[in-house]
């Protein structure tokens, strides 16, 4: 009984990583229609940068911040300089295989700048060590995970649902051709979005750095992962992108638990599943094409 | 810089005329051409030769589904992977197989069906949905393949692959073929390769290929004329899937073995970039692309160690510089 | 026999040796007497990783090879020799049209290398059918050694079945008597498991569990942990390696089970590529392997040294099966003096290459075509501010049974 409460908290802290990655796959998709294939390799890129970022200052919340910056930029110059280029409705198929290109770079850089040895990330002093928890040790730095993903969430939600900004954004996911009409720079929006769905990738990063260490090859496992969340709960929605998370953080983990070689196959069944019964996912935007 | 580039679009405009005009005997010197080359060539160019012809086809069939139907399909290797390890079952040697029999009438009906049966059951739920969501419903039943492949050990022989598939014979009673030297399973797999290209064209210039190019083009449209397009693109998933399966087959027998590899997200991958930098909705284009993208990352990996990037690269180029793909470059759009 | 050799030179170095300065005196002057055949040099195809997860282990082992050939003046038995570097990609259909090359284009007279078996049994039958040489100096999958065994490929490295069948022997006597296993659920993981399993079983120990892993990505390991932490036993016996090594060994740690269950695991699991990223979460882990930096001889001695101030980094176990795998082809062309062109006689002098390695004393199976080779015990521990595995126990030489009798 224990061991099953241990592992719902193992869940909670795997489903709260995938979150921050999910929401801004989602948000991007959201606005844009765009599947961004690269947003694994920005994850990587994101903890890599963050990673040299401590050993450099060894300031752990400091890295936290600044990784998410400079991705960002990169992920606006980006979309600024050649995705705004293949958007449309026949481009998009074109929009994904660019993304893919992109992943592919990426991925050599990435190895060509830091190597392909595997590199951990020490979690920040405040956060180390073990609590006792049900008769045994659970670490610190797993429950802060939890508190990051439950924050992030909280700011967006706030973001989209009660600013201005937010305002903008709902009206965009809806209809992005109306909004420009009402005088909005709809280009600036995207680019944006793109930049803040890309630093959203590198933050994640940043957070999973002590947990799954930095790896080349790690872009494409965490990319497959978040495209599942996304296809369960249902993309363009933060709803979606949260539940979601929260299902393929759970059936990875009890898949694990009771059938562990079978845990991948469990994640794509669940993910064939959900696309054969509800083809726009489970909390999706109605009306996919 | 006018002058030039104005230049290089007339060169263009009548390399396209030429090849319009002429494109009966650009076919028979291809063809010529193809049955000399292993006289013309040292074994190892060979070899590459029937590994670019099987990425080919498969390749081909992928095409019918992305550039005639408008199905972006990222696992499609389930069905090349299925095609090599139907036939590895059946004809290995290795303790896991039956070890039946190597010869092609008995074991090609059996990857035909096998695929056939799958593409039946995989079509039927992956067709619920269309676009990015069939580019994920369909990853994520070859994933779950891939999954199989390296559980169930007993049958498949898990991470390490089916190993000791012979290469095939084609006979009945006393009249028999054997393909165990190279060049005669490259005249082999040139066969293959013919048989699906003409094959291929008949289909997408039948009433049957319109209705596809049709629904490619607006699927709405053609539901309100008055067609089940969902049949439509069932059958075009199933003759795809088929297609592939035999592809499979032949990587097996080509390279003795059927592995879990075979069936990967980034086999499919792999077909996707050689249709899209080919030049998709052509028969010629995936055929330009397979050439190109196994070739030119087994060329350039012996030279720099950055081979990914390249691909990457050639990739990003064509999707924004040249979405027709290389064919395209050379043909006017439809 | 090994052991009976003087511990200065032995009379293969020494002939080595000088024929080392001989060459470099006589060169011109031979090279112009010798017939066209001798003066083409001696080429090995090497087929590695050099993208992807396992690129470090392609690179070291690269980079031992090229160590041990420089050291000897690149040539032997009236040979200069060469290398030419592939990367397989580890993709089975990518290695083996990648072996067509260096084999029929460039005309190699050896192939070595090959990180993963599943390349490697991908390759079994392309050099079997070829009838030429592969010098396997790393994928472990114990069925080539054994139902796919081909005079055709000999490895320089080990079989899974070896560091561990002695391990659980040993396990049994000096940590506990039950345990609990986890390892990834492909080939090794399997290969791995069962040898321990056997011997540790053979003496009465009990296995509490067993737990496969997803294969090829493990990902979050923390559910594996705590199902381990909710059985609570007397000892773990894991096998991973690269990425999942670190993952599996770090969470082991964050969960505060390092200082409370003895982490016992074959020794790639704890080795010197993976350590500096484990840090203190791996201290204290027992494992076995055919090497370890620390062991105490002349010659690993000036091996590790060596690849140290030649790379800048600590050797590794990899980098030790490539530095021998050099040293096998060199030995093999002193032994049939430089005459690669008869296959089946290189196959005969293989079988009685022995020399002393950095690992020991290195004898070349004839049976199993698998070193047999000393297996030593290591404890992670800190020296001089660093983790390394430090030899606790030299078990003896042992060799691949050649069947699936012993697991």
């Amino acid at each position: 009984m224990e061991t099953l409460v241990i592992q719902t908290l193992n869940g909670l802290v795997f489903s709260m990583l995938l979150f921050v990655m999910a929401a801004g796959l989602s948000l991007i998709f959201g606005q844009m229609d765009v599947i961004n294939l690269a947003h694994g390799s920005f994850y990587l890129l994101g903890g890599y940068i963050g990673f040299t970022m401590i050993r450099q200052y060894e300031n752990y919340w400091l890295a936290l911040i600044i990784a998410p910056v400079i991705v960002g930029t990169i992920g606006f110059i980006i979309e600024y300089a050649i995705l705004r280029r293949i958007y449309g409705r026949h481009h998009h198929l074109n929009q994904v295989l660019f993304t893919f290109g992109l992943a592919l770079v990426a991925a050599d850089l990435i190895r060509w700048n830091w190597g392909s040895y595997v590199i951990t990330v020490a979690a920040p002093p405040q956060l180390q060590g073990q609590v006792p928890f049900l008769g045994i040790q659970f670490p610190v730095y797993r429950l802060a995970v939890i508190t990051f993903g439950l924050t992030i969430g909280a700011i967006l939600w706030i973001g989209i649902e009660r600013t201005r900004i937010g305002m903008i954004l709902r009206a965009g996911v809806s209809d992005a051709k109306l909004l420009s009409g009402f005088g909005v720079n709809i280009q600036l929006v995207f680019s944006g979005v793109f930049a803040m769905g890309t630093a959203l990738a590198a933050l994640a990063g940043v957070i999973g750095a002590p947990i799954h260490s930095l790896y080349p090859g790690l872009d494409f496992e965490i990319l497959i992962l978040t495209l599942a969340v996304v296809v369960v709960g249902g993309l363009g929605t933060l709803k979606g992108a949260f539940l979601g998370s929260l299902l393929i953080g759970m059936a990875d983990t009890f898949g694990k638990t009771f059938l562990p070689e079978f845990a991948l196959f469990l994640i794509f069944a669940v993910m064939a599943s959900v696309l054969i019964l509800r083809p726009s996912g489970l909390w999706g935007l109605r009306g996919q094409r | 810089m006018g002058t030039e580039r104005t230049k290089i679009i007339t060169h263009i405009a009548t390399a396209r005329s030429w090849l319009a005009a002429n494109s009966r005997w650009v076919l028979i010197l291809t063809l010529i051409l193809a049955l000399i080359f292993p006289f013309s060539v040292k074994t190892y160019i060979l070899s590459l030769g029937i590994e670019v012809l099987i990425f080919a086809i498969f390749a081909m069939s992928l095409d019918l589904l992305l550039g005639y139907t408008g199905l972006p399909s990222l696992g499609h290797a389930a069905f090349f992977g299925l095609g090599a390890y139907i036939l590895a079952y059946v004809s290995s040697n290795s303790e896991l197989a039956l070890g039946l029999t190597d010869n092609l009438l008995i074991t090609l009906p059996i990857v035909i069906l096998g695929t056939a049966l799958s593409a039946v059951i995989l079509g039927f739920l992956a067709l619920r949905t269309s676009g990015v969501f069939f580019l994920m419903i369909t990853l994520a039943f070859a994933q779950m393949l891939f999954s199989i492949a390296i559980r169930w050990s007993s049958v498949t022989g898990g991470s390490d692959g089916m190993t000791g598939v012979p290469r095939p014979t084609l006979g009945i009673g006393t009249w028999h073929l054997s393909f165990t030297d190279r060049a005669d399973f490259y005249y082999l797999v040139l066969a293959f390769f013919c048989i699906t290209w003409f094959l291929l064209r008949y289909i997408v210039r039948s009433p049957f290929g319109l209705a596809l190019r049709g629904i490619h083009a607006n699927e709405q449209r053609m539901r309100g004329l008055g067609y089940n397009t969902f049949r439509y693109k069932f059958t075009a998933f199933i003759v795809s899937g088929v297609i592939a399966g035999i592809a499979g087959m032949l990587l097996s027998q080509y390279f003795w073995h059927a592995v879990p590899h075979n069936l990967f997200w980034n086999m499919s991958g792999q077909a996707l970039i050689m249709v899209v930098v080919g030049g998709p909705g052509t028969l010629t284009g995936p055929v330009i692309g397979a050439t190109l993208m196994r070739l030119l990352p087994n060329f350039a990996s012996t030279y720099t160690e950055l081979s990914e990037t390249l691909m990457g690269l050639v990739l990003i180029l064509f999707v924004l510089l040249a979405p027709g793909g290389i064919f395209g470059i050379f043909h006017k759009k439809r | 026999m090994t052991k009976e050799k003087p511990a200065g030179f032995n009379r293969r170095e020494l002939l080595q040796a000088t024929a080392t300065v001989a060459a470099g005196y006589t060169a011109v002057p031979l090279l112009a007497a010798c017939s066209s055949s001798d003066a083409r040099p001696a080429k090995i195809g090497v087929l590695l990783p050099y993208s992807g997860i396992y690129a470090v282990l392609g690179e070291s082992i690269t980079e031992g090879i090229r160590m041990y050939l420089d050291e000897i003046g690149n040539q032997s038995g009236g040979r200069r020799i060469e290398i030419i570097t592939e990367d397989s990609q580890m993709m089975p259909d990518v290695a083996q049209q990648k072996a067509r090359k260096l084999v029929e284009q460039d005309e190699v007279d050896f192939v070595a290398g090959i990180v993963s078996t599943g390349v490697l049994y991908g390759l079994r039958d392309y050099f079997d059918s070829a009838k030429k040489l592969l010098i396997c100096a790393n994928a472990g999958g114990n069925k080539i050694s054994r139902e796919l065994r081909t005079p055709y490929i000999w490895r320089t490295s080990f079989s899974n079945w070896q560091p561990n069948w002695p391990l659980g022997d040993w396990a049994y006597k000096n940590v506990a008597q039950k345990v609990f296993m986890s390892a990834p659920d492909y080939g090794a993981g399997h290969n791995m498991v069962d040898a321990f399993a056997n011997s540790f079983q053979a003496l009465g120990g009990q296995i509490l569990g067993m737990q496969f892993t997803p294969f090829p990505t493990m990902g979050d390991p923390a559910p594996f942990i705590t199902e381990i932490q909710g059985l609570d036993p007397p000892m773990v016996f894991c096998f991973y390696s690269g990425a999942s090594a670190v993952s599996f060994v770090q969470s082991y740690g964050e969960f505060g089970l390092t200082d409370n269950i003895p982490l016992v695991c074959a020794g790639f699991t704890v080795e010197e590529d993976v350590l500096p990223a484990q840090g203190t979460a791996a201290l204290g882990a027992l494992s076995s392997l055919h090497w370890s930096l620390l062991i105490d001889n002349p010659i690993n001695k000036r091996f590790t040294a060596a690849y140290k101030n030649r790379t800048g980094k600590d050797a590794n176990v990899f980098a030790v099966q490539g530095y021998d795998t050099g040293r096998v082809i060199a030995e093999l062309l002193i032994a049939v003096q430089g005459d690669t062109s008869d296959v089946n006689r290189m196959i005969d002098y293989l079988a009685g290459i022995s020399f002393d390695s950095p690992r020991g004393p290195f004898n070349l199976d004839s049976q199993s075509q698998n070193p047999s080779q000393h297996i030593y015990v290591r404890r992670v521990d800190e020296v001089d501010g660093a983790l390394h595995n430090v030899v606790i126990e030299d078990l003896g030489a042992f060799t691949d049974p050649g069947d699936n009798s012993l697991g």
